[in-house]
C-alpha cells in the first residue's frame, strides 16, 4: 500500500505512445512509490514494453509526461537517465553477445559504481559468471545470460529498476533463482517496475498490481486481487 | 579437426606452400644467398609490414568500433598524404605542425563528419548499400584528391628526418623513418589492442555496434561513442597514409591500392583480431620482400610479386572458418512493391531502344549541337565505350540485384570473354584439338564471320563464372565482396598482363571489328547500333528471366539461404547458375568492350577502380532493374557532350559542369543511395508515373501513401473526445460508403 502522501518515485501521466503513426498507449497513468515493487501484468501486444520504453527515454510520448521524482524527464536520453539510476533490464537478453561477460560488467559502470566494485558484486551474487568472465557473453546459456543481464541491476545501485519479461524462455529454476534476487532488492528498499505477461513469480514479489490491456491500465490493486482477475482479463471478460 | 585445426584451413595451408615452394623452385633467380642479404632483405619485408600492419590496424578498428568495413580507408589515407604535402612541402610549414594539422585536427573532424552525415543513415542499412556508399566515398575522396592537387606536378613527400639519417646496418642504412614507422605501427596496434579490451571508451565502442540501444541503457551516448569510433578510424588512415607516402610516391591510386594488402592482413584476423591482422601484414611484407629479391618470374608475369596479398586474401578468405560474422547487425528489410515487367512491356520498351538507335545511327533526329546523330568520331567512340560498359553493367543485375551476390569482378569476366574471342577466332584451337586431321583448316574458322563466334564465347566464360561460384556458395556478403575483389585483383595482375592473353598494344588493332550476316561493323555508327541491339536483346532476356523459376530462386536465397533451402531451392546449384549466366553475359560484353577501339590496355585497363565504378554506378541506378545498366552510359555521354561542346566554341560553364558531374556523379549517385537504397531508376519511374499510362500500380501505390498521411487516426473513436468532421470521413471511407453519405457538419460533434 502507498503512502499517498510520500512523492511517487516514477509517474507517468496521461502517456500516450507509439510506433511511426500508430499509437500502442492511449492514456496510461502509472505511479511507483518509493520502495514499491510494482507489477504491470497483461497479455502480449498490450503495451507493457512500450510502457518501459517511456519510462526510460527510449521512445517519446506523444502526448503526457513522465516524471521521475517529481522532475519531468520528457525528452531526456535513455542515456542520461541511465546515468542518473534509471536502470531497465530489456526483454530477452540484454547483453551485448559478442563482448566478454567481463566486458559486459564493464559497460555497466556509467552510472557510477567503480569497475572493481561492479564485478564484485556481480560475482558474489552470480558465482557461475565469474568461472566464464572472460567467454564471450553470446556463448553462455540463456540463465546465465539473464544472470549478466540482471547484474547490472545488483551491482550498480539503481534508483529505480525496470525489468521487462525477466521470466521469458527460461526455465522455471532460474527464473526461481532470479525472483529470489528482485526479492532480495525489494527488501533492501528499491523500487522496481516488473512487465510479466505470467503472473505467478512476481505476484510473490510485488506488493502492487496492475493489468494492461489494449494500451491503458485496467485496473490496479493489491497483488492478490489482481490475480484472481487476471485470467479474466486475458480472457478478454474484464 | 587436426592439432585444433579445421582441415580445410590445414589441407589449404599445406596445398597454399606446396605451390608456393614449387613456384619458387622454378622461379629462382640464383642469386646467392648470404646471412647478410637475407637479413636485409628480412629488414625490408617487416618494415613493408609494419607500414600495412598500420592500414590494417585502422580498418579492424572501424571495422569492430562501426560494423562497416570501410573500403575508403586508403583513401582517406590518400587524402592525407597530399593534404601534408600542401602543408608541410608546398607551404613550408613545419612536419610536426602539418602531421598536427592534418592527423590531430583534419582526420578526427573528417571521421566525426562522414559519422554524421553519412554512417548513421547506414546502420539499419543491407550490407550491398553500406559497401557501395563506402566504396563511392573511396572514389568520391579520390576525384577531389585528383581535382585539387592536379597530376600534372611531381610530389614528393619527404621522409621524416630525411633518407640519409639513420642506422648503419652494413650493405644498406636503416632510416630512422623507417625505424620509426616499425615502432610507430607495432606501438600503435599495440594500444589499440589496450583501447578496444582494457578500457570503457573502446568496450563502449564495441558494444554499440552490438547492441545500440542496450549500449544507451547502460548510460552510453551512443551517438558519441561512434563518432569517436570514426574520428579514431580516420586518424589511423591519415597516419598510414602520411608515413607510407615517402616510400610508394604521392600517386592516389599506387596508394589507394595499399588497403587491398590492409584487406588481406585484416581477413588474417578475421577482419576482427588486431594481433592476427599485424601478423598477417608482417607476413605479406615478409613474403612481397623476399619474392622480389630471390625470384624472378620473367616479363610475362611481370607483376606476380604485386598478386602476394590478393592471392593470400583469396586464400585466407576461402579457409577461414566464419563464425559470428553476422552476430548482432539487424539489417531492416524494404517494404518491396515489386512490379514485374509483362513480357510485352519489355519487348515494347527493347523496341523502342533499337528504334531510338536507328534513329540515332542514321541521323534522322535533328537537335542542333545536341543532336547525338551530328556527332564526330571522338563522342562516337565515347558512346560506344559507354555502351559496352552498359552491357559489362547488365551482367550484375541478375548476379547482385537479384541474387544479392555482391561481385567487384565484372571486368575480369568481360576480360576472360575478349580473350576467350580473342583465341576462338583465331583459330588456333582447330589444329590444337586435333581437328585438322578432320580436314577442317584454322583458316575456315577465320573466314567465318567472327560475329557468330560471339555466343560460343558467351558460353565458355560460363565455367569461370561457375568456378568462381564454388568457393562464394560458402561465402557471404563482405566475405563474398572480399573475395571477389581480390580475384579481379589477381586476374589483373597476373592473367592480363600476360602478352598471350592480352595482346601488347601495336600500331593497328588487336580486336577486328565484329562481322555479322556479312555486314563488317567497322564504322562507330554501326558498330553503336549493334551495340544497342545487344543490349535491347539482352536487357529483354534478363526480363523473362526474372519471371521465371530461377528468377524466383534467386530472390529467395537473396531474402534468406535457409528459407530457401527448406523450401527444396538447392542453393550452391542456383548460385553457380546465376555466377555462370553472369560471366556468360559479362564475357559477351567483354567482347564488345574489347572492340570498341580494338585494344585492351592489359594494365590500365583492368584498374580496380574501373570495376568498382561499375558496380557503382549499376548499383546507384538500381540494381535489380535490368535498364539499370544504361547508366553508365552518362559518364562517357557526359564526356562527349563536353568535347562536342569545346569543339563548337561553347560556354566553359556548360563544359565544366559536365565535367564536375562527370568527375563526382558517380559517387553522389551512389550516396544518394542512404537516402533511397532502391535505386534511381526506380525512384525516377514512381517520379514520372503520373504522365506513364502503364504505371497505374505505381500511382496507386503513392496515393495509398498520401492517404494514409492524410488519415487521422481514428484511434478512440469518439470515447475520449468527439469526433471531427474529417474523422467521420475517414471512417466512412474505411467502411467504403464514401461516395453514398455525405457528411453532415456537426455530426457526432459536440458543437461549440
Amino acid at each position: 500500500m502507498s503512502d499517498e502522501t510520500a512523492n511517487p518515485l516514477l509517474e507517468l501521466v496521461g502517456i500516450r505512445a507509439g510506433y511511426g503513426t500508430i499509437d500502442v498507449l492511449h492514456g496510461v497513468d502509472l505511479r511507483v512509490m518509493p520502495g514499491q515493487v510494482y507489477a504491470l501484468l497483461g497479455p502480449n501486444g498490450a503495451g507493457k514494453t512500450t510502457t518501459l520504453g517511456v519510462a526510460s527515454g527510449q521512445i517519446q510520448p506523444h502526448a503526457g509526461s513522465v516524471l521521475l521524482d517529481g522532475h519531468e524527464v520528457n525528452g531526456v536520453s535513455p542515456d542520461r537517465l541511465a546515468r542518473a539510476g534509471v536502470c531497465l533490464i530489456p526483454e530477452g537478453r540484454g547483453i551485448f553477445p559478442n563482448l566478454t561477460v567481463a566486458e559486459n560488467l564493464r559497460m555497466s559502470t556509467y552510472a557510477g559504481v567503480s569497475y572493481k566494485q561492479v564485478q564484485e558484486r556481480a560475482f558474489a551474487q552470480f558465482p557461475r559468471l565469474q568461472e566464464r568472465r572472460n567467454q564471450m557473453a553470446g556463448t553462455l546459456s540463456g540463465g546465465e545470460q539473464q544472470m549478466l543481464a540482471m547484474s547490472r541491476a545488483l551491482s550498480t545501485d539503481p534508483a529505480i529498476l525496470m525489468l521487462d519479461e525477466l521470466s521469458m524462455g527460461l526455465a522455471p529454476i532460474i527464473v526461481e533463482e532470479l525472483y529470489e534476487q528482485v526479492a532480495s532488492l525489494a527488501e533492501a528498499g528499491l523500487s522496481i517496475l516488473i512487465v510479466e505477461q505470467f503472473a505467478q513469480a512476481v505476484l510473490g514479489v510485488a506488493n502492487e498490481a496492475a493489468i494492461m490491456l489494449h494500451g491503458r491500465i485496467q485496473r490496479t490493486g493489491p497483488p492478490a486481487e489482481i490475480a484472481e482477475e487476471l485470467t479474466a482479463a486475458y480472457l478478454g471478460m474484464s | 579437426m587436426i592439432f585444433g585445426v579445421r582441415h580445410s584451413v590445414a589441407v589449404a595451408t599445406t596445398l597454399g606452400t606446396l605451390a608456393a615452394v614449387i613456384i619458387a623452385v622454378f622461379t629462382w633467380k640464383g642469386a646467392q644467398v648470404t646471412s647478410e642479404t637475407f637479413l636485409v632483405t628480412t629488414y625490408i619485408g617487416l618494415f613493408l609490414g609494419a607500414l600495412w600492419a598500420m592500414y590494417a590496424t585502422g580498418l579492424v578498428v572501424v571495422y569492430t568500433t562501426t560494423g562497416v568495413f570501410n573500403f575508403a580507408q586508403g583513401a582517406i589515407g590518400v587524402f592525407a598524404a597530399f593534404f601534408y604535402w600542401e602543408l608541410h612541402v608546398n607551404r613550408g610549414w613545419h612536419s610536426i605542425l602539418a602531421l598536427f594539422v592534418v592527423v590531430g585536427l583534419f582526420a578526427p573532424a573528417l571521421g566525426v563528419v562522414l559519422d554524421i552525415v553519412i554512417m548513421r543513415r547506414l546502420r539499419t542499412a543491407s550490407l550491398v548499400v553500406q559497401l557501395m556508399v563506402t566504396v563511392a566515398i573511396m572514389v568520391l575522396l579520390l576525384s577531389v584528391v585528383g581535382d585539387i592537387w592536379e597530376a600534372d606536378t611531381a610530389r614528393r613527400v619527404p621522409y621524416l628526418f630525411g633518407i640519409n639519417n639513420g642506422i648503419d646496418l652494413g650493405p644498406s642504412q636503416l632510416p630512422w623513418h623507417r625505424l620509426i614507422v616499425f615502432v610507430v605501427a607495432i606501438a600503435i596496434a599495440v594500444a589499440m589492442r589496450y583501447l578496444l579490451r582494457r578500457t570503457r571508451i573502446g568496450t563502449a565502442m564495441r558494444a554499440v555496434v552490438d547492441n545500440r540501444e542496450l549500449a544507451a541503457l547502460n548510460g552510453a551516448r551512443p551517438n558519441v561513442v561512434s563518432s569517436t569510433s570514426w574520428a579514431l578510424g580516420s586518424m589511423l588512415g591519415a597516419l598510414g597514409g602520411i608515413l607510407i607516402a615517402p616510400e610508394l610516391g604521392l600517386d592516389p591510386a599506387t596508394l589507394n591500392n595499399v588497403v587491398i594488402i590492409a584487406f588481406a592482413a585484416a581477413a588474417f584476423g578475421a577482419l576482427k583480431n588486431l594481433p592476427m591482422a599485424v601478423i598477417g601484414a608482417m607476413l605479406i611484407g615478409l613474403l612481397r620482400a623476399h619474392t622480389v629479391a630471390w625470384l624472378d618470374f620473367g616479363s610475362d608475369f611481370r607483376f606476380a610479386h604485386l598478386s602476394i596479398a590478393p592471392l593470400l586474401l583469396l586464400f585466407v578468405v576461402i579457409a577461414l572458418p566464419q563464425a559470428r560474422l553476422e552476430v548482432g547487425r539487424l539489417v531492416h528489410h524494404l517494404r518491396r512493391h515489386e512490379r514485374f515487367t509483362k513480357w510485352w512491356e519489355g519487348l515494347i520498351g527493347c523496341g523502342v531502344i533499337i528504334l531510338l538507335a536507328v534513329a540515332f545511327s542514321g541521323g534522322w533526329l535533328d537537335f542542333g549541337i545536341w543532336d547525338p546523330g551530328a556527332w564526330g568520331s571522338r563522342e562516337l567512340n565515347s558512346a560506344n565505350e559507354a555502351m559496352a560498359l552498359a552491357l559489362i553493367g547488365l551482367s550484375l543485375v541478375p548476379l547482385i540485384g537479384w541474387a544479392g551476390q555482391i561481385n567487384f569482378a565484372p571486368l575480369a569476366f568481360a576480360g576472360f570473354g575478349a580473350f576467350v574471342y580473342l583465341k576462338v577466332i583465331d583459330g588456333g584451337w582447330v589444329t590444337f584439338l586435333g581437328l585438322d586431321r578432320l580436314g577442317l583448316d584454322p583458316q575456315d574458322i577465320r573466314d567465318i564471320d567472327n560475329g557468330y563466334w560471339i555466343l560460343l564465347v558467351g558460353l565458355l566464360c560460363a565455367p569461370l563464372g561457375a568456378l568462381v561460384a564454388l568457393p562464394a556458395a560458402r561465402l557471404r556478403g563482405l566475405y563474398l565482396a572480399l573475395m571477389t575483389m581480390a580475384f579481379a585483383q589477381a586476374m589483373s595482375l597476373i592473367f592480363f598482363p600476360n602478352p598471350w592473353v592480352m595482346p601488347i598494344i601495336g600500331t593497328g588493332r588487336q580486336f577486328p571489328h565484329i562481322e555479322l550476316f556479312g555486314v563488317t561493323f567497322d564504322d562507330r555508327r554501326g558498330f553503336f547500333l549493334l551495340l544497342m541491339c545487344v543490349f535491347a536483346v539482352v536487357v529483354y532476356a534478363l526480363v523473362l528471366l526474372r519471371r521465371s523459376r530461377y528468377g524466383r530462386r534467386w530472390m529467395a536465397i537473396n531474402d534468406s539461404q535457409a528459407a530457401a533451402a527448406t523450401l527444396g531451392v538447392p542453393v550452391v546449384w542456383t548460385k553457380v547458375v546465376v555466377y555462370a549466366l553472369s560471366a556468360v553475359i559479362a564475357g559477351i560484353a567483354g567482347v564488345f568492350w574489347a572492340t570498341v577501339s580494338g585494344n585492351v590496355d592489359s594494365v590500365q585497363g583492368f584498374d580496380l577502380l574501373i570495376g568498382f565504378n561499375i558496380v557503382l554506378l549499376v548499383a546507384a541506378a538500381g540494381v535489380s532493374i535490368p535498364v539499370a545498366g544504361i547508366f553508365l552510359i552518362f559518364i562517357p555521354l557526359f564526356t562527349g557532350l563536353g568535347h562536342r561542346l569545346e569543339d563548337s566554341g561553347n560556354v566553359d560553364f556548360l563544359v565544366t559542369l559536365l565535367d564536375i558531374m562527370t568527375t563526382y556523379g558517380p559517387g553522389m549517385l551512389v550516396l544518394g543511395m542512404v537516402f533511397n537504397p532502391r535505386g534511381a531508376i526506380f525512384e525516377m519511374g514512381r517520379g514520372f508515373s503520373p504522365i506513364l499510362p502503364w504505371r497505374s500500380d505505381a500511382r496507386a501505390e503513392i496515393a495509398a501513401e498520401n492517404a494514409q498521411k492524410r488519415e487521422p487516426e481514428i484511434g478512440e473513436l469518439g470515447i475520449e473526445r468527439p469526433f471531427t468532421p474529417e474523422e467521420v470521413i475517414a471512417i466512412d471511407r474505411r467502411l467504403g460508403i464514401l461516395d453514398e453519405v455525405v457528411p453532415k457538419e456537426g455530426y457526432g460533434t459536440a458543437r461549440s
